[in-house]
């Protein structure tokens, strides 16, 4: 009697596991505890990653405004001035520096900042003089907006 | 795709290359064909017609062509870093393959990873960077030196 059933119960398995794991832990290798070697938990916590990555690319486009926001009305009230007030008086003298810029100015060159502030004060008060002064002398120099062609 | 478990680097040039003379990064390109397969025809059209034109416009790179018999026909390009990169060239026309041949010469053979600012400077500060001191008056006022004592 030989016994032939035995060699039909042998399954030949897929020969790329480790790979396909490996593939896996390699986003978990950073992670803490058992999740940076376990496939069973490190597959959770990949996944969680992965979707925290896609909804963090638009939340960072927010936080980065917000953090230049902040720089710039911290900046801005060294020199007595205000956030909004800052913004606003630059937009009306038709500079048009975006907040990352003014940011980095803030912090990299606060001589030039210091002009910005002093240009968007002038503004302001041009501003008032038109308002409440009747408009008889002109405005002044920083409210005549040349428009370039 | 984290960026935490991906690799990034800064925005590099290879020892300031532009700056004072350029220098091609393109050490050595092989290409890889086969003389008889379907796959490989954009190839032999290519070695036809521009493979010397290109071995001529770039001088300080060496073009080695190979035909053996593969089934896919690749480019291997060696940069003067070390980096390797090989392209598959399968079913590409030669005008295609010669675009391919001018962007692996441009590049510059660092990794092509994720780049983490798109600008890079060795001065970021030309005024002085702001510290809690710069817009302040001073305390004391100019240091001279003490008159009363002497007398």
């Amino acid at each position: 009697m030989v016994f032939l059933t035995l060699s039909c119960w042998i399954r030949s398995r897929g020969p790329d596991r480790y790979w396909k794991v490996q593939e896996l832990l390699k986003h978990a290798r950073h992670f803490r505890g058992r999740k940076n070697r376990c496939y069973k938990l490190a597959v959770r916590a990949v996944r969680r990653a992965f979707v925290y990555a896609t909804k963090s690319r638009r939340l960072k486009k927010r936080n980065m405004r917000t953090l230049w926001i902040t720089r710039i009305a911290a900046a801005s009230r060294e020199h007595g001035m205000k956030y909004p007030i800052l913004m606003h008086n630059l937009m009306k003298s038709s500079v048009q520096l975006n907040r990352r810029v003014v940011s980095e100015l803030a912090v990299t060159e606060p001589r030039t900042f210091l002009s910005l502030t002093k240009l968007a004060k002038a503004r302001q008060q041009e501003g008032f003089c038109a308002a409440l002064g009747d408009g008889k002398e002109p405005p002044g120099v920083f409210s005549r907006v040349v428009l370039l062609q | 795709m984290t960026a935490r478990a991906t690799p990034s680097r800064f925005l590099k040039s290879v020892l300031q290359n532009g700056v004072g003379r350029y220098v091609c990064q393109l050490k050595r390109v092989s290409i890889i064909f086969s003389k008889n397969a379907q796959s490989s025809l954009g190839v032999r059209d290519f070695i036809e017609e521009g493979v010397v034109d290109y071995a001529k416009k770039n001088p300080g790179t060496v073009v080695y062509v190979s035909p053996q018999s593969c089934r896919i026909p690749k480019i291997v390009a060696e940069y003067l870093n070390g980096n390797v990169r090989e392209e598959i060239i399968t079913s590409k026309t030669s005008p295609q393959i010669s675009e391919l041949l001018t962007k692996l010469t441009d590049q510059s053979g660092l990794d092509i990873i994720r780049i983490r600012k798109p600008f890079y400077t060795n001065n970021p500060s030309i005024q002085g960077q702001w510290h809690p001191f710069t817009n302040r008056p001073l305390s004391i006022g100019p240091i001279r030196p003490q008159k009363e004592s002497a007398e």
